[in-house]
């Protein structure tokens, strides 16, 4: 059942929620847990607690909702509530938040890489993000109808930015196991991680890249 | 030509690609989606946003916390 409204009118859309039983079946195939758990123990692995705590505390709360039969309100974003004029007197703050965000990465980028400091500083927009993603979606996405229809993407077009990061990421992997060790850094077989070094050394090039971090997170955000 | 030299080589044919890919999706009638239009089309549901958002949080620790 689908209800739209006017242009400045609240848009409020609903989804017939599947059974519960589907709704718990599909939850636990998620991809996305099955991700998340994979890459939690990975990090673990690698000596990385507080990551894969993160990405199990992820994937623990969708299995969570999964396994309640709570709808997981599939293709509807929870932002189809938000009012369109409310979202276009909030791109007002676009400003306000650029300039926080720059004080954000200078202050934090002042501080040493993997310190207490940095560590909080990075989970506290982080764990607001997460919250923020869990409640709501975009409030602000410029040209987004979201009382449409979800559009329907070729398979052919996905297929190939899946592809890119697929092979990215096994690169990644390939150079990751071509080091000496999981925490000796090789010259020859650089990670990304590893390339970025240089740059993360100085509170310059830290500010940036936090910076960056920042602009990519409001990015997804808005989505 | 060293590996060093390889592997660098082909880290900038990953971006050069996914710059080429976003080139191509923004012709008109291009069966190659945007890769903000892919995002959005992830993150219309809750597992997509915390999968993708997770994603997001993860970078930051990796490069910044402990």
């Amino acid at each position: 059942m689908t209800s739209l409204g006017s242009d400045d009118e609240a848009t409020t859309r609903w989804v017939e929620p599947p059974p519960a039983h589907t709704t718990t079946w599909t939850g636990i195939r998620d991809p996305v847990v099955l991700i998340l758990v994979l890459a939690g123990i990975f990090d673990w692995l690698s000596g990385n607690p507080i990551h894969s705590i993160l990405l199990f505390a992820a994937a623990g709360s969708l299995l969570w909702v999964a396994l309640r039969g709570t709808p997981e309100e599939a293709d509807r974003p929870a932002s189809d509530r938000i009012d369109r004029a409310d979202r276009r007197s909030r791109r007002g703050l676009v400003p306000v938040a650029v300039v926080a965000a720059a004080l954000f990465s200078i202050v934090v980028g002042a501080f040493g890489r993997y310190s207490w400091p940095a560590t909080i500083a990075v989970l506290v927009p982080g764990a607001f993000a997460l919250w923020f993603a869990w409640r709501h979606a975009a409030p602000f996405a410029p040209g987004v109808d979201f009382a449409a229809e979800p559009q329907k993407l070729a398979s052919r077009g996905v297929l190939a930015w899946i592809g890119l990061f697929v092979a990215l990421g096994l690169f990644e992997l390939a150079n990751l196991l071509l080091q000496p060790s999981f925490k000796t850094d090789s010259y020859i077989h650089p990670t990304l991680s590893v390339m970025t070094d240089p740059i993360l050394a100085s509170h310059a090039g830290r500010s940036v890249v936090l910076f960056v971090w920042l602009a990519l997170g409001w990015f997804l955000v808005e989505r | 030509m060293t590996s060093r030299y390889v592997t660098l080589v082909l880290y900038g044919m990953f971006a050069l690609v996914a710059l080429a890919l976003e080139v191509r999706s923004r012709r008109s009638r291009s069966s190659i989606p945007s890769l903000s239009t892919v995002f959005t089309r992830i993150m219309r549901t809750r597992s997509g946003r915390v999968g993708v958002m997770a994603g997001w949080v993860w970078l930051g620790l990796h490069f910044f916390a402990r």
